[in-house]
């Protein structure tokens, strides 16, 4: 593999490799946000619990 | 190439903006090229195909093993009647859904795993990433049943089917280049349409057809808890978590811009048409196991449905409905431990693209690698609680989809990132009436799965 000016300039700047390794800022939430993401972590919390008694439970089934 | 070329494989270079250019830019530069020169001759159905690919395969993908046997399951119990616009409307859930990973795409040219940490940080990311993994770990277990199944009907022995499907999928990323390893899958998910002329040796009556599309119906036996249960099956076999993280990943890889929009969202559409096809076509073949009244409660694999099926159907539409189960779960284990790959390599930050050499991306096809091995190697320990795995993987993926929406709903909604591509309030309307129907759907599976009895047999 070998380079190519010419060819690399069919990517768009922001495709290049070095472009994307750049973080992106952390976003900035707004109370509405902020707090659908609070009620999500109380859903997954909620949730984490089913899925272990889920497995469990199927555990325990005679197959 | 220019003359004065250099090696890339040992030298950082530049390009004319002063940014580092690896093999992997150039590699994609050389897939741009082709579909720069294309659009410029205006050759649109070049143009598409050149553009093709993440859709399809996040699609044809998603008809894996467990959907396929949920699809069996659903014909089966109940014929051709309710659910086949049923299945219809999850795949235009689906295309709504994957849509939206596309402009992600195009818009941001990051994959969805590292915009979740990114923009929200190390607790969403971390949490999307380590439940993507390993529900997709458990999901490549269930992969392996299918091909092991499906090779136990062609007489081939499990260890022998497993390590065929191990191997294809290591060779698959040894292919060490997007391009080909996605023109690859496409030709293997091409036998996800096998289940169209199964559906033919079924003798399916148009009428009834037309008639279930028109009326979505019948519907018989009523709404008890199996009835439930292969509602939601559905719908988890159509809009899964890997789906979002896999073709948002494979929409970069594959280096779509903001111009290739169109064909990106006509590629997410022809592969839910397609998959859409081969469901209903499940549905349709599996469809005389109801009229002869056969229990299917039972079935653990599509193998069983296959060799129930051979005395109604004939010898050939049971084989090609046996080697369409050995398609959906070779093919979903190669996209699914991918999608793996690509969440857990954006997570943490280090190098991920299917261009990639094994050296520079070790971490990342080890990701894939090693989930496809311990996934086979539990398939073939015996007595491995793979029922267990099974129903658990339908948990996780019901349960774990509404995070994965609202998350992809903020980021589509994020401006910054996406600017004139942000979702409007029609598509915020279709997303978010989505979002709280797979919530309600998901906390209906968690009732059903804690108390099974709770709406009756």
């Amino acid at each position: 593999m070998s380079y190519d000016p010419a060819l690399i300039s069919a990517l768009e700047p922001g495709q290049l490799t070095a472009a994307t390794h750049r973080k992106l800022p952390r976003r900035s939430l707004g109370r509405g946000t902020l707090a659908l993401l609070i009620l999500l972590r109380v859903y997954v919390v909620i949730a984490i619990p089913i899925v272990l008694y889920a497995f469990v439970h199927a555990l325990v089934i005679p197959q | 190439m220019s003359e004065n070329a250099l090696d890339l494989g040992t030298v950082a270079l530049r390009g004319s903006a002063g940014e580092r250019v690896t093999r992997e830019d150039m590699l994609r530069a050389r897939d741009r090229l082709k579909v720069l020169k294309t659009r410029s001759a205006k050759r649109s159905l070049q143009l598409l195909w050149l553009l093709a690919g993440p859709g399809v395969l996040v699609m044809l993908g998603e008809n894996d093993g467990p959907s396929m046997v949920s699809y069996a399951t659903t014909g089966a119990t109940y014929g051709v009647g309710f659910f086949v616009p049923f299945i219809l409307l999850t795949f235009v859930l689906a295309f709504v859904v994957q849509e939206m990973t596309v402009r992600l795409g195009v818009a941001t040219h990051r994959g969805h795993a590292e915009l979740i940490f990114q923009r929200f940080g190390p607790f969403w990311g971390y949490f999307a990433m380590g439940d993507l993994v390993f529900g997709n770990l458990l999901t490549l277990v269930t992969e392996f049943i299918a091909v092991q199944a499906g090779g136990l009907y062609f007489g081939l022995p499990s260890w022998l089917s497993v390590a065929i499907g191990v191997v294809l999928v290591v060779a698959s990323l040894a292919l060490r280049r997007y391009a080909t390893w996605e023109r690859a899958l496409m030709a293997l998910a091409v036998f996800n349409l096998l289940f169209i002329p199964a559906a033919l040796f079924a003798h399916p009556s148009g009428a009834a057809l037309t008639h279930a599309l028109a009326t979505w119906g019948p519907l018989p036996g009523g709404f008890g808890t199996a009835f439930i249960t292969l509602v939601l099956a559905n719908i988890g076999a159509t809009v899964t978590p890997w789906m979002i993280f896999f073709q948002q990943s494979a929409v970069v890889d594959k280096g779509l811009t903001r111009a290739d929009l169109p064909q990106g969202r006509m590629d997410t559409a022809i592969g839910a048409a397609l998959a859409a096809a081969a469901a209903i076509a499940t549905v349709v073949v599996t469809a005389p196991l109801f009229a002869a009244h056969v229990d299917v409660s039972q079935f653990a694999s599509g193998a069983d449905f296959a060799t129930a099926l051979r005395p109604l159907i004939g010898t050939t539409g049971a084989t090609l409905f046996a080697l369409g189960i050995v398609e959906a779960g070779l093919v979903a284990a190669m996209t699914i431990s991918t999608s793996s790959s690509y969440s857990f390599a954006e997570t943490m930050s280090v190098r991920h693209s299917l261009n990639l050499d094994f050296a520079q991306g070790y971490l990342f096809y080890a990701v894939a690698i090693v989930s496809t091995l311990v996934a086979a190697g539990i398939v073939l320990i015996p007595g491995a609680p793979l029922l267990a795995m099974t129903l658990t993987v339908n948990v996780i993926a019901t349960l774990l989809m509404a995070p994965a929406l609202l998350l992809l709903l903020l980021l589509v909604n994020d401006r910054e990132i996406m600017r004139d591509l942000a979702n409007g309030w029609r598509a915020n309307l279709a997303g978010g009436t989505i979002v709280v129907a797979i919530s309600l759907v998901g906390a209906l599976y968690g009732v059903i799965t804690v108390f099974p009895n709770v709406f009756g047999k």
